[in-house]
């Protein structure tokens, strides 16, 4: 008996020291591969969507929601990218360490500069626009590098006895980014000025640090798909000025960006929508598929 | 045997800890194994932590930032608003349709089928308030309003207030919900034309399994004409006992196929009193599933495939008999582009020859359905819907309907 008793209190009181190691959630893979670089093999990754997917139509299956009932941390892009499907996950999780505001949620998008801020009056005939700013702010790595820092500050906190392994691995995460990003930025020289065509405006701070030039998107307004009258319009105005690249991630139908781009001269870029996470692909290995990618329609030699 | 008392003791003192302390702690996880309670704690230990707590809890509350589920960065202390508004028009060939649901379009012409105002926020750290206020054209209904729990440990959920009862899929569900513009037949003849609701209390639990299993038990109120016919309905009872009540007990479980494929299954039953003399009880048991396949893999993540079926079985104790009758729905959803979905639908209920209880309603009806839906963006649908309906008791009718769905305001999430 007594030994029963003992086993049952291991169980139900111990069940918190087996288990030493954040498990940690984050919504889009992105976030998921930045924590991954901070916590290294001393913290549990899951990413909630796949890169595959959109991240404002993810569908709210259940097991998300189980996924978050054992979290620790919850990290997110914010700027209401994740508002229609995470808040039912949040709530179904009985987790009030994950809730907005709780210790295990971080924002990510209070530590970078978002851009795109309304101002002044904002309704939905504007499309399905993000008042707080453009919540696509990864696609620059800089902010990359921002929220792996508001990462590792997180994790330092809530595991004070791994915090200084996970201040060495953001170091070296850092140290890595900086060398990378010099050489992203040496390749993209040539590309300064480029007009480039986007599908959704999810490419503006990849295109406002590499220094192209956005003359149109194929969505009339954020979220609407495009009408006749607007594609006839876009190529109109923009076939004079020689679009070098349509950007489009690879979850948007392609069917009207190809004829946009055949008849304004450009090139359509399929571009992955996120790190391949479930690949162990990293974060700079997905930074670095998007700009060869864009090597293809932009030229290499130049920069090189 | 003391280490047993103690326990116990931690097991009835903990949610109250959870509650002095502002947001609960997270029960797993390295913070866990330093706050994690000693199974030797002694009472005055408990009662000191206590105290302290609550002393602290009133020093920090002025500058305490309650957790809500909003994934906005923004703060505001004005609920999240949003109006949905459905509009219908009707085409019947029969002058009198027999539509069961309270906001189906009911007759031929153009109808209001409501314009819903939905309220919600955090109230605190400790509860969220939810509430639905439907206007038609002469008046309002509360349709629900209630608070859910945020942070009671061992992952119990409660809510209070009234509410639709979480039984089967189709019930707790709201008008622009649904996939098809009108109410299910076997919904409007065992609940009524809201679907079940109440006033009342409800406790849930995620048990600790590898996939999400969910157990509920809902008290509701058991009179209502329009959500609960099975039980007292518009008879007016007074409470005696316990058993004057409607009881909704519910399992739900979720099994993630693959990244693609969803299987959702519930059992639930409603138990409760019915008018007919002291005693006489009427169960409804049912069960539903729910398959969707979704190819978020490929990147063709806006199109999916799901079907929903769900079988009521409903007992009835009346004067010297039983009554025994069932019916269910079954129907599926093509999204086949970002912005279109089609899908068919077959229902079916039974009936009871001379049903005390149902005068109107004793032969088995049928009803199939096609709808065809046009999303503009995801805040307005337009659908088209033609449904053939064959009540056994009289001649097959045709319905034909054109929707518009509207909503404003705070984006909504959406369950699955």
């Amino acid at each position: 008996m007594i030994r029963f008793v003992a086993t049952l209190l291991f169980v139900l009181l111990g069940a918190g020291t087996a288990q030493a190691r954040l498990n940690i959630v984050t919504s889009v893979p992105d976030l998921a591969a930045l924590t991954k670089a901070v916590g290294g093999a001393d913290v549990d990754v899951r990413s909630l969507s796949l890169s595959t997917q959109d991240p404002h139509f993810v569908d709210a299956r259940p097991n998300l929601a189980l996924a978050l009932n054992k979290a620790d941390v919850l990290i997110v892009l914010g700027g209401e990218m994740e508002v229609g499907w995470l808040p039912v996950l949040q709530r179904g999780a009985r987790n009030s360490a994950i809730l907005s505001g709780g210790r295990g949620y971080l924002d990510c998008s209070n530590h970078v500069a978002l851009k795109e801020q309304a101002t002044g009056a904002v309704d939905r005939s504007q499309g399905d626009i993000h008042p707080g700013g453009n919540p696509h702010y990864l696609r620059d790595p800089h902010n990359g590098v921002a929220c792996a820092e508001a990462i590792a500050e997180r994790l330092a906190k809530l595991d004070p006895e791994h915090a200084a392994l996970f201040r060495t691995n953001l170091d070296a995460f850092k140290a890595d980014m900086q060398k990378r990003i010099a050489g992203w930025e040496k390749a993209a020289v040539g590309w300064k000025g480029s007009p480039v065509l986007v599908y959704h405006k999810s490419w503006t701070y990849l295109i406002e640090w590499l220094g192209l030039r956005p003359i149109g998107t194929v969505e009339p307004r954020p979220g609407i798909p495009p009408s006749p009258a607007h594609v006839a319009r876009l190529i109109a105005e923009t076939a004079a000025s020689k679009p070098r690249a349509l950007l489009q991630e690879e979850y948007y139908p392609a069917g009207t960006s190809r004829l946009v781009a055949e008849k304004t001269g450009a090139t359509l870029l399929h571009l992955p929508g996120g790190t391949r996470f479930e690949k162990q692909q990293t974060y700079p290995e997905y930074v670095d598929a998007v700009m060869s990618k864009l090597g293809e329609a932009l030229g290499r030699e130049e920069g090189e | 045997m003391l280490k047993w008392s103690f326990h116990w003791l931690g097991v009835f003192l903990l949610p109250s800890l959870a509650f002095a302390q502002g947001a609960a702690e997270p029960v797993t996880g390295p913070a866990a194994a330093a706050t994690t309670p000693a199974a030797d704690v002694d009472l005055e230990e408990i009662r000191r932590a206590l105290e302290a707590d609550v002393q602290a809890a009133e020093k920090d509350a002025p500058t305490f930032t309650p957790p809500t589920a909003q994934a906005s960065g923004r703060r505001m202390f004005n609920p999240e608003i949003s109006v949905i508004g459905d509009f219908a028009f009707a085409w019947f060939t029969t002058d009198e349709p027999r539509q069961t649901g309270g906001h189906d379009p009911a007759e031929t012409g153009f109808n209001l089928q409501g314009l819903e105002l939905s309220i919600r926020q955090s109230v605190d750290p400790y509860f969220r308030f939810d509430g639905n206020l439907v206007f038609s054209l002469f008046g309002v209904e509360l349709e629900e309003a209630y608070a859910t729990t945020l942070s009671l440990p061992y992952n119990l959920q409660a809510r209070f207030g009234q509410f639709l009862t979480r039984f089967g899929r189709y019930n707790p569900t709201h008008p622009h919900q649904w996939s098809f513009l009108d109410q299910m037949l076997v919904y409007g003849k065992f609940f009524g034309p809201e679907n079940n609701r109440g006033l009342g209390v409800e406790g849930s639990v995620l048990l600790p399994l590898p996939w999400y299993a969910e157990v509920l038990a809902s008290m509701t109120d058991a009179e209502g004409a329009e959500s609960t016919r099975s039980f007292y309905g518009s008879a007016d009872v007074t409470v005696d006992s316990p058993a004057d009540f409607q009881y909704t007990l519910a399992v739900k479980q979720f099994f993630p196929l693959s990244d693609d494929w969803s299987l959702n299954w519930g059992v639930s039953a409603a138990l409760g009193p019915n008018p007919t003399g002291r005693g006489n009880r009427s169960d409804i048991y049912g069960t539903d599933i729910y398959l969707k396949w979704r190819p978020i893999t490929t990147a063709a993540d806006w199109m999916y495939v799901a079907l929903q079926a769900e079988y009521l079985y409903r007992l009835r104790q009346v004067p010297q008999r039983l009554l025994r009758d069932h019916g269910g729905y079954a129907y599926l959803i093509w999204h086949f582009s970002k912005r279109w979905e089609t899908g068919v639908r077959h229902e079916w209920v039974s009936g009871v020859e001379d049903d005390p209880l149902d005068p109107e309603w004793n032969e088995a009806r049928h009803r199939t359905s096609g709808q065809l839906s046009f999303f503009p963006t995801e805040f307005s649908r337009l659908r088209a819907q033609i449904n053939y309906d064959r009540p056994r008791w009289e001649d097959p009718y045709w319905g034909f309907f054109l929707g518009a769905e509207i909503s404003v305001g705070a984006h909504g999430a959406h369950a699955f």
